[in-house]
């Protein structure tokens, strides 16, 4: 379905160099090297504690690194918090939103925060109902919003951003197969958009059927990298279970 | 970007029911107290009035008698209300607010001046001092303790700092919009204060408004030292319950703990006679002179008239030797009041000292200082009407002993002076002291208190600078 040319050619926009991070004596992330061009989704897998969120928190600049650098468009996190957040869109496990606020109020507070003031009240509803959200849910308070609509309210902030790199934490842990599904489409449709996304999950399934390239991780360390054209679901499962029981 | 910050925290505030309740009691209890305060404080010198011309008519219309007795008579002097005592009352319910003027003595106002009048006695009356000084900073912390540990608890923090906003950027919007919630309260009771203070001001003007400004001033300067401390704990802590319990036990050391130390300290450090040890001492002085103050010699005065005027017998002194002897034996109780009510003032200032010095461990007793000074119901405030008052007090005396001294003669008990004499005394008239006197009395409580500003908001920045995303 997604072919490396179609990735070839162009700069990274997500890049890891030796990043390593340690926690006291525990090292979360062990040289990692990682280039992620526009269009390309990937997709890390690996137990709790591989270092999949730590790669997500360095990019995000919410710790330091121990080692290495965390590229975005080629600037380093470290030196440029403010730039590269501004190419970044973040979605985490679990979108949390504001309670008092509707799901258009809370959009356009982060697409605000975003530097997406700009946008008009009905644009930001047109991209709420775009990502999936029923149009009757704009208005409502999310305190009454299920998982997947905030993730959908997620996937909205990133779109009304548009951002560059979109970064996934465990994004679809929790939801059901059909919120799932639309998920993916959604970030088929950013893909497809040119956007680069870097997915942390323990869903093999989605990581093959979303993802461009599959990286495996364990012990903070990348242990293989494959590409999702030249593998099957069941390829990547007994891949995956191999290294897991090294 | 702030702006948008400001508005959502606003919002976000305002439409939780718990802060609507509890802005709805507080901005309550402020307005009750303040028109309560004003309507208390307008009465009270409405009566002063009152009871200053009845006594000033009774005065004038004793009939007629010998000056000395009325002197004895006396008059009595009511310190007025300031007009910002409405929003403070201080110590003015402990110390009295008249004193009757009179021969021989300098007597004490309705309280006497060697009981403990310490303003820790307060607590328990609902004045809008009280509410600004208490239950706002409780509002703060209840407001702020979960800005940065509630949004890192429910993981909106992540994504907030992921949109590309400052953490200082953040606590500053959050700073505003707070202050915004809280101006919904606070503005509408500052302007019902402020038009209480021009419309029916109930006190003798001193700055009013320069003294309301300053006030406000110093109330605004308190709340963002509670609101500062807030963002930092609340950056600082690993959960929005122990931003709580921190908080709560700043609030309660801050304003239960303090304000006990401070005057159980200052009585330790400072102590002042009990009532009766204080009029024993003085009764004692009176009777024999104290150190190089000695009790007039009435035999050695009527020699020295004798002298001075060349006659041998005091029937030929063109004055009364007796007015004159009356008149040093003034002089000499006030050297004796002077020496005793010195001291006795002097210890009151020195605990004061040691309030405004433990501000360093709790901003209320800077704050609760200078709040009273401004209202005028401070102790200082008080010792300036009492040295105004006994100021009138030696005065009147003169007046009489001179006027029996120079218009009769010695032996004879038969003058009386009449309304003439009576009227020919001024009536008291107190300037109550300016705003820069009292400022300049308070000069370590606005230091202390600006150090709080600075500190809290130098120590929220640093705190919310490295405040942990979660």
């Amino acid at each position: 379905m997604h072919t490396a040319e179609s990735r070839a050619g162009h700069a990274p926009l997500l890049e890891a160099r030796g990043l390593s991070k340690d926690y006291g004596d525990t090292r979360a992330l062990d040289s990692l090297d990682l280039a992620i061009a526009p269009g390309d989704v990937y997709c890390l897998l690996g137990p709790n504690g591989a270092g999949k969120t730590t790669t997500i928190n360095l990019f995000l600049g919410f710790v330091a690194p121990s080692g290495g650098q965390a590229l975005v468009s080629g600037l380093d996190v470290s030196t440029h918090d403010r730039e590269t957040k501004q190419q970044l869109a973040y979605i985490p496990e679990q979108v949390m939103l504001y309670r008092n606020l509707s799901g258009l109020e809370n959009l356009e507070y982060f697409a605000a925060l975003g530097g997406r003031g700009s946008l008009g009240r009905g644009r930001l509803a047109d991209i709420l109902v775009e990502a999936g959200l029923e149009p009757d849910a704009v208005d409502r308070r999310v305190s009454d919003y299920s998982k997947g609509m905030r993730q959908k309210v997620g996937i909205a902030i990133a779109m009304a951003k548009e951002a560059a790199v979109l970064l996934l934490d465990e994004p679809t842990s929790g939801l059901d197969p059909k919120a799932s599904n639309e998920f993916s489409a959604l970030v088929e449709r950013l893909r497809e958009r040119g956007v680069a996304v870097l997915m942390a999950t323990h869903d093999l399934f989605r990581a093959k059927d979303t993802g461009t390239r599959v990286g495996i991780m364990r012990y903070g360390r990348l242990v293989t990298e494959l590409s999702t054209d030249e593998i099957g679901h069941a390829d990547l499962e007994r891949i995956y279970l191999e290294h897991m029981h090294d | 970007m702030i702006r948008h910050i400001i508005r959502k925290e606003f919002t976000d505030i305002v439409r939780d029911g718990r802060f609507r309740w509890c802005s709805i009691l507080v901005g309550a209890l402020l307005l009750v107290a303040l028109g309560h305060g004003w309507v208390q404080a307008r009465n009270a010198q409405q009566e002063h009035a009152a009871a200053q011309a009845t006594a000033r008519d009774h005065w004038e219309t004793q009939g007629e008698k010998n000056p000395h007795s009325a002197a004895h008579y006396g008059i009595y002097a009511f310190k007025p209300r300031l007009a910002l005592s409405f929003v403070d009352e201080g110590v003015d319910p402990y110390t009295g607010t008249s004193v009757w003027l009179e021969a021989h003595r300098q007597n004490d106002f309705l309280l006497r001046p060697a009981q403990d009048a310490t303003a820790a006695q307060r607590i328990g009356v609902l004045t809008a001092a009280q509410v600004l000084q208490h239950l706002v900073p409780l509002l703060i912390i209840l407001l702020t303790f979960g800005a940065f540990a509630g949004e890192r608890e429910s993981g909106t923090l992540r994504q907030l700092l992921a949109s590309g906003i400052g953490r200082r950027e953040l606590a500053a919007g959050k700073a505003l919009g707070v202050s915004g919630a809280l101006a919904l309260m606070l503005v509408p009771a500052a302007l019902v204060g402020a038009a209480a203070l021009v419309v029916g001001s109930p006190g003798p003007a001193a700055s009013p408004l320069a003294r309301g400004v300053v006030l406000a001033g110093v109330y605004l300067a308190y709340f963002t030292v509670f609101l500062a401390l807030s963002l930092a704990v609340s950056a600082w802590a690993r959960s929005a319950r122990t931003a709580l319990v921190i908080l709560l036990g700043v609030w309660v050391v801050n304003g239960l703990v303090a304000p006990r130390v401070a005057v159980d300290l200052s009585k330790w450090l400072h102590p002042t006679p009990s009532a009766i040890e204080f009029a024993r001492t003085i009764e004692r002085e009176m009777a024999s002179g104290a150190g190089d103050i000695s009790p007039p010699d009435r035999d050695a005065s009527t020699e020295r008239l004798l002298a001075e005027y060349g006659v041998e017998q005091v029937e030929d002194l063109p004055i009364n030797a007796v007015g004159v002897y009356l008149q040093e034996s003034e002089e000499f109780g006030n050297r004796i009041f002077d020496r005793n009510y010195s001291a006795l003032w002097d210890t009151f200032e020195r605990q004061g000292v040691v309030h405004e010095t433990l501000a360093v461990a709790a901003p209320l007793l800077a704050v609760r200082t200078l709040s009273m000074g401004l209202a005028g119901t401070d102790v200082e405030q008080h010792r300036h009407f009492a040295t105004a008052a006994e100021t009138y007090r030696r005065d009147l005396m003169r007046r009489m002993n001179g006027d029996m001294a120079e218009n009769s003669r010695t032996g004879d008990f038969s003058y009386a002076a009449d309304s003439e004499l009576w009227e020919s005394v001024p009536p008291l008239q107190y300037a109550a002291p300016t705003l820069g006197w009292v400022l300049g009395n308070r000069i370590l409580s606005l230091l202390v208190l600006g150090t709080w500003l600075v500190g809290t908001v130098l120590v929220a920045a640093a705190r919310v600078r490295r405040a942990e995303v979660g």
